[in-house]
């Protein structure tokens, strides 16, 4: 006699709440926004897009943006922006166990890594990253936008250097992050604000343990 | 294919104006802008005063700092001078940093310099600054001759000025504006060595292109790998199911 297999009903995870949702927007638009506009300036078979002034008109609302994102953080998520910082800049063991299997990770193997909070190791150190090299490309960005013409050749190149060396390292970073986005299908916590409850508990296990068994943060699917 | 030159003669500049007022007009310049303009310099005390004419203008150097930070192509080189296509100007200002002479201004968010008279030149005709020089203190032509003039007339000079020099024949890869110098550069202000700065190079030669180069290559290696990894995540997240599945299996049979 076959037996009627109960299983319980799949559940959501809430990874990102509204505030966060429109900050990653307005940072990811703005990145883009400047990424473009900059690019134009570097990669001469599209330079001629600059002529005129209009991209680098884009470049510093897309500027504008970008430092905006810090500010908004303060006005509608304050407490996750302080938890974001937190977490990003300290590492326990078993983050650094797990950045020792960094490349099983960056391999879609995330089964045996060491357990992790809401962050791992490698999204601590992508976030750690950004917060600091985002500080360069503005601190540049600001002096090549408002110092330009009395900066001197020296002064030119060093901070134009800085400004591209850290558009470097941000869109290498970026490059990562949407692979690891379309690698362990992670767009849904972005977009809709929530993520399957098996594959949070695969990746983040020790944060799924410490969260509420209760709406909103675990609800059925 | 032939390069040219002007020759400035700094022993025979009277200081006139002439050459600033022609320019102006021969190109139409809007007010408040101008391609050349002359100064006068004084060193030392009474009675051992050293003087002369400075002359601020474009010395179109074969290495030209403003070409190699230009990101647009609108200041370039052709026949051995640095000309300029308005229009592709982007307003970075780039050029207005990196030149050693500080000539490049910024005119209504547009970078402006002389650009040697491209339309009157291309015509046959001569730059405006030439045609009007009263003292023949400026000439154009190729560039062996230039220089061939500018070394007789120092020569012709030294008993005069024994400091006398050629300015512009190795300077910056070698300029456009071979000058006649009764004295030092520095008297009528101009550097000494103005080649390119060793920063700039670099960020054009090597900044700029690693910086392309790396994030092309991160976007190739991490296109490959995605397909890899995804179909690596996916099969973990299939077993995953079936774990669970054959665990409520077992719990059912219980």
């Amino acid at each position: 006699m076959s037996t009627q297999v109960q299983t319980a009903p799949p559940r959501k995870i809430l990874r990102y709440r509204v505030a966060p949702r429109i900050n990653h927007a307005v940072l990811a638009t703005s990145f883009i926004l400047l990424l473009i506009t900059g690019l134009i300036l570097l990669w001469s078979p599209v330079s001629f897009l600059a002529a005129g002034g209009r991209s680098g008109v884009l470049h510093r609302l897309g500027a504008v943006l970008f430092m905006l994102v810090p500010i908004l953080y303060l006005i509608d998520d304050r407490r996750g922006a302080k938890e974001l910082l937190w977490d990003s800049f300290h590492y326990d063991k078993d983050d650094v166990a797990w950045l020792k299997h960094i490349l099983q990770y960056f391999m879609g193997r995330t089964a045996n890594m060491p357990p992790q909070g809401r962050l791992n190791a490698g999204q601590k150190f992508h976030h750690a990253s950004v917060v600091i090299v985002s500080a360069f490309i503005v601190v540049s960005g600001l002096v090549l936008w408002f110092a330009k013409g009395s900066l001197g050749a020296d002064g030119l190149a060093m901070t134009a250097t800085v400004h591209d060396i850290s558009m470097l390292i941000l869109t290498v970073l970026l490059v990562g992050h949407l692979y690891f986005t379309f690698v362990y299908k992670a767009l849904p916590g972005m977009t809709t604000g929530y993520i399957p409850e098996e594959e949070a508990r695969l990746e983040h296990s020790k944060w799924v343990d410490s969260l509420p068994d209760e709406a909103p943060y675990k609800v059925n699917e | 294919m032939a390069t040219y030159a002007f020759l400035l003669d700094l022993a025979r500049c009277i200081g006139c104006q002439a050459c600033v007022v022609a320019c102006k007009t021969g190109n139409e310049l809007p007010l408040g802008t101008k391609y050349i303009t002359i100064s006068e310099r004084t060193q030392g005390t009474f009675p051992n005063l050293q003087g002369g004419f400075q002359n601020h203008r474009c010395y179109h150097c074969t290495d030209a700092s403003c070409v190699a930070v230009c990101p647009t192509g609108a200041l370039f080189k052709e026949d051995g001078l640095t000309r300029m296509d308005r229009a592709k100007c982007s307003g970075c200002t780039y050029c207005v940093d990196a030149c050693p002479f500080g000539v490049p201004v910024m005119v209504d968010g547009i970078s402006t310099k002389c650009d040697a008279c491209t339309a009157v030149v291309k015509a046959g005709g001569q730059p405006w600054c030439v045609k009007t020089c009263p003292s023949h203190a400026l000439m154009y032509g190729e560039r062996d001759q230039i220089l061939a003039e500018a070394q007789a007339r120092v020569e012709s000079i030294k008993a005069r000025y024994p400091n006398a020099q050629v300015y512009g024949e190795k300077e910056a890869g070698g300029l456009g504006v071979v000058v006649v110098l009764p004295d030092s550069p520095e008297v009528v202000d101009l550097p000494v060595d103005p080649q390119p700065k060793l920063l700039v190079t670099g960020w054009q030669k090597a900044v700029q292109p690693l910086t392309l180069g790396l994030t092309s290559l991160s976007v190739i290696v991490t296109g490959i790998a995605a397909v890899i990894a995804r179909r690596n995540h996916m099969q973990e997240l299939k077993t995953l199911h079936q774990a669970e599945t054959a665990g409520s299996e077992k719990a059912g049979e219980e």
